[in-house]
């Protein structure tokens, strides 16, 4: 009401359209200035209400000083009547001043001014165009192309104690050479109500800043934490450190103890650092720290890394001090774990203030960046052990897998073989390996009984074993390892040597039949993936057993007068799938023979699971204590035998682990 | 998506939407600013600005959102905000700016409630 009625009483300004004075030239040029006492008592009056308009537009909440600089110029002019002025912000870090309110209204270029410039300046409570200070000279020169646009002849320095906040430049006093004292002493209150105006909206912007960097902190905290994928915590973590920054740029580095060395997982933006082999990708971005940094006199940014790592404290790098992360001003911190070790380093890069400059982090910016980096550890490690954690369960799904597959290739029963008994055993011990034993019924009525043993544990073991039962069934059915058999009739009376030489048709089946084996499975598998074999094609006619091994352990033939012999022992080719074909003869060539078995003989099948059966003194079992134990049971049907070394081998073995299967085909003529 | 910077402008007869790719900092925020001051300059006073685009803002970003909502206040405009993530939509909050301007989760719902 009262503002309302002094626009009333100024006939000066009743022509205003809003409470505020006017901002135009042109709309002042018609009016002259008051000349009257009571004019100027009336104008006294408005410009204190004026000043109570400032003040509350202070408090208003309009915090951002840029933003209300075009109130507090229109109530600047209009209280003075002048017609042409602006205002100017200084900016401490970009050594500027930014018009932020100008009339007439246009965009200037920032100012340079120097501290040099700043000390004459708080000196001087006005400067005149007409009177300027010799060493402030060159500073006008620079503003040159702002005076003369705005037409400037007065200029009041806007600071707060000994801080330079900005300049209010002022022209053109409508129908006045200068301005009357006090006008001068009004422009003065004027100046310090704006200066409190910028030193508010900084004081605001600083809290807002705080509010927010303090927010963020509190926020991020639970939010990295709840990802578990490391790459996705990685990302978040480098984002997060960026916007709590007001960085450009930011990257996290692990660590890697073992190869000393610091490995790149994340970088913002993506092209931050340039890769090892000069692209933009920063992935595989490797810096050695075990080794001494070389003396010098420009740290690098590398060298500061390391020292970050090495020391566990944070560092700084200059800007433009390398090109490694684009010349940006660095500030790293380590990324604590748990256990005090470091996790690697979080980097950020170019901190950025209002109007785009890049300022230095300040130690505030080193602790709430030491803050989050430890957040950002138990992130990561959480990530890390639920991906292991994810991974341990995978792979314990996988070894079920295996298992499932390797039980299947075991046979649940072996078959009645007339004149004979069968007995099997397969236990696992540890991680699933890759055990096989079968007894194939021939469709000649003969018989095929094998057992293997796969290199390697897992999923790849029993699919590498099932792969060389399907090529042994598929070989079997196609007719191989059944030739020559019509040349041994029951109850031939002929000596082995002559057997021997009836069956060389075997023998030449069964060596083909192992190299189309050793091709499958080396197309299969790599050189460390492998079977050792042994096959034995039995006539219960005969009792011709015809042997082929492809590096498996002897079976043990026990006689009933209790000799023994290892079979395929001296003839024995290399495990099926270690070499191509065309490298088997130089190597060792699968060769078969024969033995004929008598009444009570028994063979012993086994893997090496038997004989390197540890006990609690590190002692293995072995082949001698095979023959013993077989010995002394060879009297037994073939399931007593199983039994008995079955029990042989676990009592020998004790408390002592086993990590590899235990697996018995026993085979002994009645 | 963040290391892209850009600025859609979607004018319709009553509002704009301002739509922003990229790291909200001084940058791009500049540019919101300049394009939200154009827009209100020219008399649009009913904006939404959707952040679908950008996930990373940083305190000077705040700062020039808050800067256009004082904008517009001084016009009796509006203005929503959609697209915000969870977090950010808690730290708008946090920083008053839900306190004078709207936020809704798609553009629809804020063109809808201008």
């Amino acid at each position: 009401m009262l503002k309302h009625e002094l626009m009333v009483k100024l006939s000066g300004f009743n022509t205003m359209k809003d409470s505020s004075m006017p901002t135009s030239g042109d709309s002042l040029q018609a009016h002259k200035a008051p000349n009257t006492a009571e004019q100027t008592m009336e104008r006294l009056i408005f410009s204190l209400s004026e000043l109570e308009h400032l003040g509350q537009t202070l408090i208003s909440g309009h915090s951002n000083f840029n933003h209300s600089s075009k109130t507090y110029l229109r109530i600047t002019l209009g209280t003075l009547q002048v017609t042409r002025g602006a205002i100017l912000r200084y900016h401490p870090t970009r050594q500027n001043l930014e018009v932020v309110a100008s009339s007439p209204d246009e965009v200037f270029s920032p100012i340079t001014v120097e501290p040099s410039e700043i000390e004459i300046l708080l000196q001087h409570p006005f400067i005149e165009n007409e009177n300027l200070p010799e060493c402030l000279e060159q500073f006008f020169t620079r503003a040159g192309k702002f005076v003369e646009t705005i037409g400037i002849r007065l200029w009041v320095p806007l600071k707060i104690q000994d801080e330079f906040l900005g300049m209010i430049g002022l022209g053109s006093f409508l129908g006045r050479e200068t301005l009357e004292a006090w006008e001068m002493e009004l422009l003065t209150t004027l100046a310090h109500q704006i200066s409190i105006a910028i030193a508010y909206s900084q004081m605001v912007e600083g809290i807002q800043s705080e509010k927010f960097r303090l927010f963020m902190l509190a926020e991020s905290a639970p939010q990295i934490c709840q990802l578990l994928q490391p790459e996705a915590a990685a990302e978040q973590v480098v984002h997060q450190a960026v916007s709590l920054l007001d960085a450009n740029a930011g990257a996290l580095m692990l660590t890697y103890p073992e190869r000393q060395e610091l490995e790149m997982h994340f970088t913002f933006p993506e092209t931050l650092v340039e890769g090892p082999t000069g692209d933009s990708s920063s992935n595989g971005l490797i810096i050695p720290y075990g080794e001494e940094a070389p003396v010098s006199s420009e740290t690098t940014s590398a060298d500061m890394l390391k020292s970050v790592v090495k020391e566990g404290l944070p560092g700084h790098c200059p800007p433009k001090s390398d090109t490694l992360f684009g010349g940006k001003n660095l500030m790293a911190v380590p990324i604590p774990g748990r256990d005090g070790d470091i996790l690697g380093i979080l980097v950020v890069g170019d901190k950025e203030e209002r109007g785009g400059s890049i300022t230095p982090f300040t130690d505030e910016d080193v602790i709430l960046l030491d803050s989050f980096a430890k957040q950002a550890g138990v992130a990561i490690e959480n990530a890390h052990l639920h991906q292991e954690a994810l991974e341990a369960r995978q792979l314990q799904a996988e070894m079920e897998e295996a298992r499932k597959i390797q039980e299947n290739l075991i046979p649940d029963r072996l078959p009645d073989i007339p004149g004979y008994e069968v007995a099997g055993h397969y236990e696992p011990r540890g991680p699933v390996g890759g055990d096989y034993y079968d007894c194939i019924a021939l469709p000649t009525g003969h018989w095929g009984l094998t057992i293997a043993d796969v290199s390697g544990k897992g999923m790849q073991a029993a699919l590498l074993m099932a792969t060389l039962r399907a090529g042994l069934i598929s070989e079997l059915s196609r007719g191989k390892g059944v030739a020559a058999e019509d040349s041994v009739k029951p109850n031939d009376t002929r000596m082995p040597k002559q057997v021997g030489q009836d069956v060389s048709a075997l023998y030449a089946e069964l060596t083909d039949m192992a190299l189309t084996l050793n091709s499958l499975l080396y197309a299969s598998g790599t050189e460390e993936k492998y079977a050792t074999f042994f096959y034995s094609h039995l006539n219960p006619d005969t009792d011709v057993l015809t042997t082929l091994n492809a590096g498996h352990n002897p079976p043990l033939l026990i006689k009933k007068d209790g000799t023994y012999k290892w079979l395929g022992e001296e003839v024995g080719g290399i495990p099926l799938g270690m070499f191509p074909n065309d490298m088997v003869p130089n190597i060792a060539e699968y060769e078969a023979e024969n033995v004929i078995l008598t009444s009570g003989d028994v063979v012993v099948y086994y893997t090496d699971g038997v004989t390197e059966t540890v006990n609690i003194e590190d002692e293995y079992y072995e082949e001698d204590r095979l023959v013993e134990d077989s010995k002394a049971c060879k009297d037994s049907d073939a399931e007593g035998i199983r039994e008995y070394l079955h029990e042989a081998v676990m009592g020998f073995q004790g408390a002592a682990d086993q990590f590899d299967d235990l697996t018995l085909l026993i085979l002994r003529k009645q | 998506m963040l290391d892209k910077f850009d600025i859609q402008i979607r004018e319709a007869k009553e509002h704009a939407v301002i739509e922003t790719t990229g790291y909200l900092n001084d940058a791009l925020g500049e540019q919101l600013s300049k394009k939200a001051q154009e827009l209100i300059q020219n008399g649009c006073t009913q904006l939404v600005i959707n952040l679908e685009k950008t996930t990373l803002i940083n305190s000077i970003g705040i700062s020039i959102l808050i800067e256009i909502i004082e904008a517009l206040s001084e016009r009796e405009g509006t203005l929503n905000f959609c697209g915000l993530s969870a977090t950010q939509e808690r730290t708008f909050r946090m920083m008053a700016l839900a306190k004078y301007a709207g936020i809704f989760p798609d553009e629809e719902s804020a063109i809808a409630n201008l």
